[in-house]
């Protein structure tokens, strides 16, 4: 084992890892943002809005995500009338086609993680919330979404782990994330099982320092729950 | 509140059937300012249904509710019943009837506190720091004032009911609802519970009370429903509907009941 190529290449790999942090936290914000209206369509009653939710989640869930990364990145360039729109311009960078895929992949599933916590509510409380005057609106927005963020938590912490991990496919399309970086590092080095293990430690500490946050979030929103510490 | 002889809900030829099965066959009821209206009979008569039926919690398929003296407007729904023709007069209604749950109802992830302020805010738009002073007051008049802080999760079931007394109480609602209020209560907290809910009949509140305490029938209320297979076979002040009941049926429940 050479530990000095390890020390040598930190730096590198570092950035690396910030990347990766970049394209997690911009595909998890864009996620978030597809997950919340996908799952109050398909929760709708009305077909025309739970198809469309349906056939979204269907797909991103039915398919790898390195197959979608590669129809981001390689497909969209077909159309021509993507590369004529004011769009080109970012949607040729591989960064925001990696963000992209991934907003895509990871709202899929955050939107079925949604629509379960939000059929989880027990119907009761929102029986309550009809009763005292609440509109349907109301209703989601002062008694459903906020129970149901909080049952999702749990299951959406999981699927953030999984987002990062997922993450180093983004070193297909050329970019030098934590995984992008370490290929890279081999292949000037030849020592792949330093950089790997550096690798892998890294995304092992990002991961450890997520779950110790999470875990503070979920306690401060679980306080109404009996014995949860 | 206690003018006397006005009619402060009037609900006419309630139908409702689920499926084939027909629950309710046409059930009138009408309370004045201060009534205090028990309604009993056997479980699967229908007390319950009813009484979701008034404020649209359950679609009737036929029927008309008044509420001192304005109709709610409703329109047939296919394959469910009448439902509010006009969604703004509906939350307007509901919000002027408190109901109280067999199961509390509670919302979990807000204080003692939050639930009894947040349809005074939300809903009636009342500010903040007169609602909570409020609420305050009510949570002391159902003897909780301690537990504002708390979570529901953290109550017993009797103080739990009591917060959800309080939380509709801060409504200032016209007519009080309550469905089987005691039902779901270990014997022990079934005493605080209608110890509160006599205090506000002694008020003069306005309330409609499905249950199955027929001490609190007898003693609290104005007049005694007795419902039976759909319909109220028995209908009167408690001396009357206790102790000379006119139905067979009637006698017989009591007989087994008190």
């Amino acid at each position: 084992m050479n530990f000095e190529v390890i020390v040598a290449n930190l730096p590198k790999l570092l950035e690396g890892a910030g990347l990766t942090l970049e394209l997690v936290a911009f595909g998890l914000v864009g996620g978030a943002a597809l997950a919340l209206p996908a799952a109050l369509m398909r929760v709708s009653p009305r077909w025309w809005l739970w198809a469309p939710a349906f056939a979204y989640i269907f797909f991103f869930r039915g398919t790898p995500l390195l197959v979608q990364i590669f129809l981001v990145y390689y497909g969209l360039g077909q159309f021509e009338a993507v590369r004529d729109s004011v769009l080109w311009p970012i949607l040729r960078e591989p960064f925001w086609c990696a963000i992209i895929a991934f907003a895509l992949n990871t709202g899929a599933y955050t939107a079925e993680i949604l629509r379960g916590a939000i059929q989880a509510v027990p119907v009761g409380e929102v029986e309550a919330a009809t009763a005292f005057g609440m509109s349907r609106t109301l209703s989601l927005r002062r008694i459903i979404l906020p129970r149901a963020f909080r049952i999702a938590l749990p299951a959406y912490g999981n699927e953030v782990i999984l987002m990062l991990k997922g993450s180093a496919l983004a070193s297909t399309i050329t970019l030098l994330d934590l995984t992008g970086m370490a290929r890279t590092i081999i292949a000037r080095t030849y020592m792949p099982v330093e950089i790997f293990l550096a690798a892998a430690l890294i995304y092992l500490g990002m991961t450890f320092v997520f779950v110790q946050l999470y875990r503070l979030l979920e306690r401060r929103l679980s306080r109404h729950v009996v014995g949860a510490r | 509140m206690a003018e006397d002889g006005a009619a402060a809900l009037e609900v006419a030829e309630i139908h409702k059937s689920f499926g084939s099965f027909e629950v309710l066959k046409g059930i009138s009821l009408s309370a004045r300012d201060g009534d205090v209206i028990s309604m009993i009979g056997a479980s699967g008569s229908g007390k319950s249904t009813f009484l979701r039926c008034i404020n649209l919690l359950e679609s009737p398929d036929r029927g008309e509710i008044r509420l001192a003296g304005e109709t709610i407007r409703l329109r047939p729904r296919r394959g469910v019943g009448l439902v509010a023709a006009d969604p703004k007069q509906i939350t307007r209604m509901r919000a002027r009837m408190g109901f109280v749950f067999q199961s509390f109802n509670l919302w979990s992830h807000l204080t003692i506190l939050g639930n009894v302020i947040e349809a005074p805010i939300h809903v009636a738009g009342t500010p903040r720091a007169e609602a909570v002073e409020r609420g305050e007051a009510l949570l002391a008049k159902v003897g909780i004032a301690e537990k504002r802080d708390f979570y529901p999760a953290q109550l017993s079931g009797g103080q739990q009911q009591r917060a959800a007394i309080a939380r509709a109480l801060a409504m200032e609602p016209e007519v009080m609802l309550f469905d089987e209020p005691t039902s779901a209560l270990d014997p022990e907290l079934v005493g605080e519970v209608l110890g509160v809910m006599r205090a506000l009949a002694e008020e003069g509140r306005t309330m409609i009370v499905v249950t199955h305490e027929m001490r609190f029938a007898r003693d609290a209320s104005t007049r005694v429903a007795y419902l039976h297979d759909g319909r109220i076979i028995e209908e009167g002040p408690p001396s009357q509907v206790f102790q000379s009941p006119q139905t067979e049926r009637c006698r017989q429940f009591l007989a087994s009941h008190l």
